[in-house]
C-alpha cells in the first residue's frame, strides 16, 4: 500500500485520515488519523492526537497516542502525551512524558 | 461571405478547390460585420462582429477586434480582443494574444500564449468538492476598453 | 528519507492547511488552502477545495479554487478547475476543463511572499491584478513585451499588485530559494 509522506519542511495544519501508512518528515498540527503504521521521522514535530495501527516515533510528539498493535518510541524522540497500545517499547535516549495504558 | 465593406476575395494559395473559404490577406483591413458558412481565415486586420458556421482562424500576425467572433472552431496565432462562442473548439496557439472571454466545447491554451479572460466549459466537479457549481460567480473580467 | 517532497496518498483526507517550501503531489483529497514554494501536482484522481499556490502548478484532477504559479500553471488532460488562475506561463490542454478567469503574463503574476504563508497576501492578488489588467491592454496586446518576458528567467513576481504603481514595471528580482531565508524576504518583498 503506497504512502502518504510529510516531506521535511511542510506543515499541515488541520486533520489528517487516511488508509494507508503515513510518514511524517515534516510539521502536523491537529489530528492525524491512520488505519496503518505511522512513522513520525527523526526531526519531525507533531502537535496532535495520533491514531494509528501502529505508531514509531523517531521526533516530536505533543499528544495522546491511540495504536491497535504498538507504540515504539525511538532514542531521540521527544514524547509529551498518554499512550495507549497493545504493546509499548520506550528505548533507551528517548524522552517521554505521559500515561502508558497497555489495558487494551 | 457577407461584409458590409464588399471585398474582393483575396488569391488563395495552394488550397484545394471547392473549399469554402474566404481569406483576408494580411495587408487587407475590414471593418464591419463578417457572417456566412464557410471557413474563414484572417491575416490581416478585422474590425467588426465575425459569426460563421465554418471554422475561424485568426493567422500570426493578425489582428482582430470584435465584440464577438461566433464559429464552429476557432484558432488564434495573431492577437484578439473580443469574446469568442465557438460551437466547436478553441484553441490559442504560442504566439496568440488574447483578451476576451472563451467559450468552447474545449478550450486550449498553448503554452506561451498570452491571455486574459474567462473560460467557462461546462462540467461538473466530483461530489466532494460540491458537485454542480451553477450560478458560481468566480473571477471577474478586466474593465473592458 | 523524506526530503522535500511531499505525498498525500490516494486515500489520505487532509481537512486543513498545506505549506511550506518543497514539492507536493496530490493524490487524495485537500480540503485547505495549499502553499508552497515548490511545484505542486494535482494527480488524476486528486482533489483540492481550496486555493493552491506554487512555482509550478500541475493539474490533472479536481480543483476548487484559485491556481497561483510563480512560474507556471499546466492544466492537462482532466483537469477540472473552478477557480481563477494566474501565473506568467499559463496552458490549458485539450481535455482539461475550467471555469473561471485566466490570465497569463505579468498581470498574471502575484506579488511576490515570504516564506512562512501570509495569508493577507493572497486574497490582495486577483483584485489588484484585475486593476492592472486595464492599463496593460494596450500594451500586451500591442507591443512585442514577449521579448521582454523571455528574458525572464522563473522571476518571482514583483509586489505588483501591493504597490499598484503604474503601469509597466521593471522585470522583478529573481528571489533565490527561500530555504532559511524567511526574515530577508519580508524586506524584499517592499519594491
Amino acid at each position: 500500500m503506497a504512502s502518504t509522506i510529510i516531506g521535511a519542511g511542510i506543515t499541515i495544519e488541520g486533520e489528517i485520515s487516511t488508509d494507508e501508512d503515513v510518514v511524517v518528515a515534516g510539521t502536523v498540527r491537529g489530528k492525524l488519523t491512520a488505519k496503518e503504521a505511522v512513522t513520525i521521522e527523526h526531526g519531525a514535530t507533531v502537535e496532535a492526537d495520533v491514531q494509528g495501527g501502529s505508531l514509531v516515533v523517531g521526533g516530536s510528539l505533543t499528544g495522546n497516542v491511540t495504536a491497535v498493535e504498538r507504540v515504539d518510541l525511538q532514542s531521540g524522540s521527544r514524547v509529551i502525551g498518554n499512550l495507549k497500545a497493545a504493546r509499548v517499547t520506550i528505548a533507551d535516549g528517548a524522552q517521554f512524558k505521559g500515561n502508558v495504558d497497555m489495558d487494551v | 461571405m457577407t461584409q458590409s465593406r464588399p471585398q474582393p476575395r483575396a488569391p488563395v494559395h495552394g488550397r484545394s478547390p471547392g473549399e469554402t473559404e474566404a481569406r483576408i490577406a494580411r495587408g487587407a483591413r475590414v471593418r464591419g460585420r463578417i457572417t456566412g458558412h464557410g471557413d474563414l481565415v484572417i491575416e490581416g486586420q478585422v474590425e467588426g462582429d465575425i459569426n460563421v458556421r465554418g471554422d475561424v482562424t485568426i493567422a500570426e500576425g493578425a489582428t482582430v477586434h470584435s465584440p464577438s467572433v461566433g464559429a464552429n472552431a476557432v484558432t488564434i496565432a495573431g492577437t484578439l480582443e473580443g469574446n469568442v462562442a465557438a460551437t466547436g473548439a478553441v484553441r490559442l496557439a504560442p504566439g496568440a494574444r488574447v483578451r476576451g472571454d472563451l467559450q468552447g466545447t474545449a478550450v486550449a491554451i498553448d503554452d506561451g500564449a498570452r491571455f486574459a479572460g474567462r473560460l467557462d466549459c461546462e462540467f461538473d466537479l466530483p461530489p466532494e468538492l460540491g458537485g454542480t457549481s451553477q450560478g458560481e460567480t468566480r473571477g471577474r473580467a478586466p474593465a473592458r476598453r | 528519507m523524506a526530503s522535500n517532497v511531499t505525498i498525500i496518498g490516494k486515500t489520505t483526507r487532509v481537512r486543513g492547511r498545506v505549506h511550506g517550501p518543497g514539492d507536493l503531489e496530490v493524490q487524495g483529497f485537500v480540503d485547505g488552502e495549499i502553499v508552497v514554494t515548490g511545484d505542486v501536482t494535482v494527480a488524476l484522481h486528486g482533489m483540492v477545495g481550496a486555493g493552491i499556490r506554487g512555482r509550478r502548478v500541475v493539474v490533472r484532477g479536481a480543483v476548487k479554487g484559485d491556481l497561483v504559479g510563480d512560474e507556471a500553471v499546466l492544466l492537462e488532460d482532466g483537469a477540472r478547475v473552478v477557480g481563477d488562475v494566474h501565473a506568467p506561463r499559463v496552458a490549458i490542454g485539450p481535455g482539461a476543463l475550467v471555469r473561471g478567469y485566466v490570465e497569463t503574463g505579468e498581470g498574471g503574476a502575484a506579488p511576490a511572499r515570504t516564506a512562512r504563508v501570509q495569508p493577507a497576501v493572497r486574497p490582495a492578488v486577483a483584485p489588484a491584478a484585475v486593476s492592472h489588467t486595464p492599463e496593460r491592454a494596450p500594451a500586451v496586446v500591442a507591443s512585442k513585451p514577449a521579448a521582454a518576458k523571455a528574458v525572464e528567467p522563473p522571476a518571482r513576481a514583483a509586489p505588483a499588485a501591493a504597490s499598484n504603481s503604474g503601469p509597466r514595471r521593471p522585470p522583478p528580482l529573481v528571489v533565490p530559494v527561500l530555504k532559511g531565508a524567511k526574515g530577508q524576504i519580508a524586506k524584499k518583498r517592499e519594491r
